[in-house]
């Protein structure tokens, strides 16, 4: 048995004929998706200080951002535990909350993205949302054909 | 100047081997997304390569041993290796603590295992590789085993408590640690548990100070490491079963049980079967370790100085 945390892997697999359950299970998943939305936020926080930084600054860029991570995750800790406190929050952990508040950024970024004068740029906005697009459909149609 | 008392113990808590490091692999657990866990982990490793310096050199010692001929600047990317694997492995360990996440093993050995599970009294003989805490509490869990684990003790007092209640909670209460110091009520208290029929496992690669140890040959130099298990073998007549579990990829593990071994004296000299038994114990070590090098987490320099 196959096992992917996203929707959109499980039901490729499913269609492939894979006996499929959601699982963290793949190492392609998570390294290449990882890598993707970290890079992602390379690029465009580089597009953001670009026009302040020489460009050898640049790469220095993943050292910037790691620690922003590091601080969104416990920003996202804290609106968390306030959740939690009122109630509206029921979670057995943060994981849910944080990777909605990460993908809902990304995803707004994105969009941001879709505007900016650069043809490379605009594509890779274009692409995660056909990316985020695409996921939440399979995760409809996962939903209709009841996954277990 | 001196820091006062209570700032020294404050400060303390930050330092490699502190608690606040695993309150924080422990926040991580519960708060970073799967998918971004690889690539924080990486710069967590780049982190430790630099700050964790003795940890590093034991690492390039080690390897200079294991792999003779490479070359050293090769050797410092292998360093970094084995510590992202060890810091996927101290992630994974937390992740089946808080979450119960599910990994994916592969058994080498199983019949092995089986007889282990059985066993009235046995020892388990592993070494610093892989997950030996998720595999102890898998163990116990698994087959309803109650396992008495000997370990190396933590240096910060905060983090050994830490580290306790963690195993507790992963194996169910099925693992119950013992600290591997010069206590002379430790050996009788495992001699006991044998004896009763219970499983000890005992980590036979680092000698602690103070500890009983005896000098053996591994992978060609001569090397101290405890003789413990193996007196507690012969004495309690028990058979040693060498245990390994290793990551083979992202959430998959690998575990080898070896066949058992016996120190028996069989008419002969009492140190005479306690070396034979670490003998045969050096060369399973060596064959585990040469091809999984990367997961020998042995972060102590074991061989002498070249």
């Amino acid at each position: 048995m196959k096992g992917y945390v996203f929707a959109l892997p499980r039901l490729i697999a499913r269609l492939a004929g894979c006996e499929v359950r959601r699982a963290e299970w793949s190492r392609w998943e998570v390294y290449s998706f990882g890598v993707f939305v970290f890079g992602m936020a390379c690029v465009i926080v580089g597009c953001a200080v670009l026009p302040f930084v020489r460009p050898p600054f640049l790469l220095l860029l993943p050292l910037v951002v790691w620690p922003a991570f590091l601080l969104l995750f416990y920003l996202n800790s804290l609106l968390a535990g306030t959740l939690r406190r009122l109630g509206l929050y029921a979670a057995a952990t943060n994981n849910p909350l944080q990777h909605f508040v990460i993908i809902s950024l990304m995803t707004l970024l994105a969009v941001w993205l879709t505007s900016v004068p650069n043809e490379w740029l605009r594509s890779l906005g274009i692409f995660w949302l056909v990316l985020v697009g695409l996921n939440l459909l399979a995760l409809a149609v996962l939903k209709i054909l009841h996954e277990p | 100047m001196r820091l006062p008392m209570h700032a020294r113990h404050w400060f303390r808590q930050f330092a490699v081997r502190g608690v606040f490091w695993r309150r924080y692999l422990d926040f991580g657990v519960t708060n970073l997304p799967i998918y971004l866990r690889a690539v924080m982990l990486f710069f967590w490793t780049c982190f430790f390569f630099f700050f964790a310096a003795p940890a590093r050199r034991a690492i390039l010692s080690n390897l200079s041993v294991i792999l003779p001929k490479s070359f050293r600047l090769t050797n410092y990317a292998r360093a970094w290796l084995t510590l992202y694997h060890f810091a996927w492995t101290i992630c994974d360990a937390a992740d089946h603590k808080l979450v119960h996440t599910e990994f994916v093993y592969e058994l080498e050995g199983e019949e092995f295992l089986k007889q282990l599970a059985a066993a009235r009294g046995a020892i388990v003989l592993t070494a610093h590789m892989g997950n030996y805490d998720l595999g102890a509490a898998l163990f116990a869990r698994r087959y309803q085993r109650e396992l008495h684990m000997v370990r190396a003790p933590e240096e910060d007092p905060e983090t050994a408590r830490h580290l306790d209640q963690s195993i507790a909670r992963a194996g169910a209460g099925g693992v119950k640690v013992a600290y591997n110091t010069s206590a002379t009520a430790l050996p009788l208290e495992l001699l006991n548990a044998l004896r009763a029929g219970e499983i000890v496992s005992i980590q036979g690669d680092r000698a602690m100070a103070g500890v009983s140890q005896r000098e053996a040959r591994l992978f060609g130099k001569v090397v101290s490491l405890p003789d413990g298990p193996f007196i507690l073998a012969l004495v309690a007549e028990v058979p040693i079963y060498p245990l390994f579990i290793w990551r083979t990829s992202f959430h998959h593990y690998k575990i080898l049980t070896g066949a058992p071994f016996y120190c028996r004296r069989d008419g002969g000299a009492r140190d005479a079967a306690v070396e034979a038994g670490l003998a045969t114990w050096c060369r399973t070590l060596e064959n585990v370790v040469r091809p999984n090098w990367s997961q020998w987490f042995s972060l102590v320099p074991i061989f002498p100085k070249r």
